[in-house]
C-alpha cells in the first residue's frame, strides 16, 4: 500500500517505489500529459513531475505556497495547462484563471478546461491585462511563467491590477530569456532589483531560490505586495 | 463612473455601490462575443482590486457565487474557443503545409534509399535512382517483366542479379508504390505552397521565390511577425547556432541564415555574400512590410535587389587581400 504524506493543502507526497510530488485528481480515471496515477484508500493521487513544471519545483524547494482548497489564483503564461491542472487539483473549490497567448498551447488548454469546472481560460497577452480586466476578479496568487524578458514589469502591472492586498506572487524568471550572452546569477540579481524598486507599489521577496537540479537557469520568487 | 464587465455594464458611484446595471441575458455564446469585443476596448476598465463576483452578485446578474463560476466557464471557454478556430489563418496554414514538406522529403529520401538497397540486390545495374527507381519497380517489378522497348530490356536480361521470388517482388512493388505516391505527394504541397504564397504574400514570393518564403514565414512563426522583424534578424533566420554563439562568445557573426538557399546569396562570389545577403535581406524584409500591411504588388523590388547586388559585385571585383599576420597572435580567450 503506497504511503501518503501530506506537504500542504492538497499536496501531497506518495511513495510508491519512490518518493512522488502529487496532488488528488479531481478529474479521476484521466491524466493530462503522461503522469501517473496513483489510487490510494480509493483516493487517486495525479504525480506531479517537478521537471516539467516550475511550480512543482517550487514546491520542493520549499517555497510557502499558499494555495488553499477555494483559493483564486491568476495564472500568467498558462502554456498547455501542465502545471495548471495541478493548481486545478489542489483549488478544487477555488477558481483559476489561466492566462495564455498561443493558440496552439491554447488549443490543449481547453481541452483541459472542458473537463475541469474550475479552470478559466483567456487567449490574451499577460502583458496586456486591461484586455481581461473585465473577467478577473481579485487573487489571492498571481502565479507567472512567462519567459519574457520584460517580465517583471508583466508581474507588477497584473499584480496592481488583480492582487489581494495580503496576495502573494510567485513567479520563475528565466535567465536565458532575459539576456542570452549574460551570466544568469547577475541576471537574476538585476530582475531581483527591479521588483523591488522598480515599480510602484514595488514587491517584498520573501524568497528566492534557483530550481537547480528541475529547472537549468531559472529562479523562483516569492514575493508580495509592499 | 462606467464599469465594462463580461456579463454587463454597471454604473457605479465612488464608493463602489452599484447604481444602475445594463445587464447581458445569460446566453453563452452572446456573452462570449461580448466578452471578445471588450478585449480591446481602451475605457471605462474595472479599476484596481474591483470585485466582479460580488457585482455580479449584488446587480441580479447570478444568484450565487456557484452560478457566477460556471457561467464564467462556459463563456471563457467559448470565447477562447472562437479564438482559437479563428487563430488558422492562411499563412499558418503555409506553415503547416513546409512543416508537412520537410517531414515527407526526409521520409521519401530514407524510404528511397532502402528501395535503392533491398532492389540493389536484384538487378544492381539499373542505373535508376530515387522517383525513377521507384517507378520502375511499380511498373515492372522483376526486371524479367521488363519489356522489349525499354532502353534497360539488354541490361535487365544480362543482369547478375539474384531471381525476385513472387512473395519479395509484391512486397517491393507495393512498397515502391508507396514510395511513388510520396513523391506526387510532394510535387502537390509545393504546388500548394506556390499557389498560397501568391495569395497571401505576393512580393516576397517575387523577391524571395515561393519556398524560401515560405520557409521564412515558417521560422518567424507567422507573416505579422516576419513583417515586425528587422532586416538584420530576417537575414540570420535559421542561423540561430551561429548567432548564439556569435553573442556568447567570440565566434564570428554568421552572414546568412536560411535565405543564403536564394540564388543571388549562393552564386555570389565568397567575399561579398555578407554584403549581398544584407541587400537581400532588406528587400526580403520590405517585401514582407508591403504584403501584411498593403497587399499591393510591387514589381520594382526585384529591380531595385538585382541593381544593387550588380553594384556590390562591380565595386567588389576580387577577394581582399590578406592581410600579413604579424608575430604571434595572443590566443583567443573566451568572453565569461
Amino acid at each position: 500500500m503506497p504511503e501518503v504524506k501530506k506537504l500542504s493543502d492538497g499536496i501531497f507526497e506518495v511513495i510508491k517505489d519512490k518518493k512522488h510530488l502529487a496532488t488528488k485528481n479531481l478529474d479521476p480515471g484521466k491524466n493530462v500529459y503522461g503522469e501517473k496515477l496513483i489510487p490510494v484508500e480509493g483516493v487517486e493521487y495525479r504525480t506531479w513531475d517537478p521537471r516539467r513544471s516550475k511550480l512543482g519545483a517550487m514546491v520542493l524547494k520549499k517555497f510557502n505556497i499558499t494555495l488553499k482548497k477555494d483559493s483564486k489564483v491568476l495564472y500568467l503564461g498558462a502554456a498547455s495547462g501542465t502545471t495548471v491542472s495541478h493548481v486545478s487539483d489542489i483549488i478544487s473549490e477555488g477558481a483559476v484563471y489561466a492566462v495564455e497567448f498561443a493558440p496552439r498551447s491554447m488549443r490543449d488548454l481547453i481541452g483541459l478546461a472542458s473537463r475541469r469546472k474550475n479552470i478559466h481560460p483567456i487567449l490574451a497577452d499577460a502583458g496586456k491585462p486591461d484586455s481581461y480586466s473585465h473577467l478577473v476578479e481579485p487573487v489571492d496568487i498571481i502565479f507567472q511563467d512567462v519567459a519574457q524578458p520584460n517580465q517583471a514589469e508583466i508581474a507588477a502591472r497584473n499584480a496592481i491590477r488583480f492582487l489581494k492586498k495580503d496576495g502573494y506572487l510567485l513567479l520563475s524568471i528565466k535567465a536565458r530569456s532575459i539576456d542570452t550572452a549574460a551570466n544568469p546569477k547577475e541576471v537574476f540579481k538585476a530582475e531581483m532589483k527591479k521588483l523591488e524598486q522598480a515599480f510602484e507599489p514595488g514587491f517584498e521577496i520573501l524568497n528566492a531560490k534557483d530550481l537547480k537540479p528541475y529547472h537549468e537557469d531559472h529562479l523562483g520568487v516569492l514575493a508580495k505586495l509592499k | 463612473m462606467k464599469i465594462n464587465t463580461w456579463f454587463g455594464i454597471l454604473e457605479t458611484d465612488r464608493a463602489g455601490e452599484i447604481l444602475e446595471s445594463s445587464l447581458l441575458s445569460k446566453d453563452i455564446r452572446e456573452l462570449a462575443l461580448h466578452s471578445l469585443s471588450l478585449r480591446d476596448s481602451r475605457s471605462n476598465f474595472p479599476p484596481e482590486g474591483f470585485d466582479l463576483k460580488t457585482a455580479a452578485l449584488k446587480s441580479g446578474f447570478a444568484e450565487s457565487p456557484a452560478e457566477y463560476y460556471s457561467l464564467l466557464h462556459e463563456v471563457t471557454l467559448e470565447a477562447a474557443k472562437l479564438q482559437v478556430s479563428g487563430a488558422l489563418t492562411p499563412d499558418q496554414r503555409i506553415i503547416q503545409a513546409v512543416e508537412a514538406l520537410d517531414d515527407i522529403n526526409e521520409t521519401t529520401n530514407a524510404l528511397s534509399e532502402r528501395l535503392f538497397e533491398w532492389y540493389g540486390g536484384y538487378f544492381p545495374e539499373s542505373g535508376l535512382g530515387g522517383e525513377d527507381l521507384a517507378l520502375f519497380i511499380a511498373k515492372y517489378g522483376s526486371r524479367e517483366n521488363v519489356s522489349s522497348e525499354d532502353p534497360l530490356y539488354s541490361k535487365a536480361r544480362n543482369s547478375m542479379g539474384a531471381k525476385l521470388e513472387p512473395a519479395d517482388e509484391a512486397l517491393l512493388k507495393g512498397f515502391a508504390e508507396n514510395v511513388c505516391s510520396l513523391y506526387e505527394r510532394r510535387r502537390q504541397i509545393e504546388a500548394y505552397i506556390e499557389n498560397s504564397m501568391e495569395l497571401v504574400a505576393p512580393n516576397l514570393k517575387l523577391v524571395s521565390g515561393p519556398m524560401l518564403g515560405a520557409r521564412l514565414i515558417s521560422l518567424a512563426g507567422s507573416l505579422e511577425k516576419l513583417a515586425e522583424f528587422p532586416s538584420s534578424t530576417i537575414q540570420v533566420i535559421g542561423a540561430s547556432k551561429a548567432l548564439f554563439k556569435h553573442l556568447r562568445a567570440r565566434a564570428p557573426s554568421p552572414k546568412h541564415g536560411i535565405i543564403y538557399s536564394h540564388p543571388l546569396i549562393n552564386t555570389a562570389p565568397w567575399w561579398v555574400r555578407g554584403k549581398v545577403s544584407r541587400a537581400v535581406a532588406s528587400k526580403l524584409s520590405l517585401a514582407a512590410r508591403i504584403d501584411f500591411y498593403s497587399g499591393e504588388k510591387n514589381p520594382s523590388l526585384t529591380e531595385r535587389l538585382e541593381a544593387k547586388v550588380l553594384q556590390i559585385r562591380t565595386l567588389n571585383p576580387r577577394p581582399p587581400q590578406k592581410r600579413q599576420e604579424s608575430g604571434a597572435k595572443p590566443k583567443k580567450r573566451r568572453r565569461k
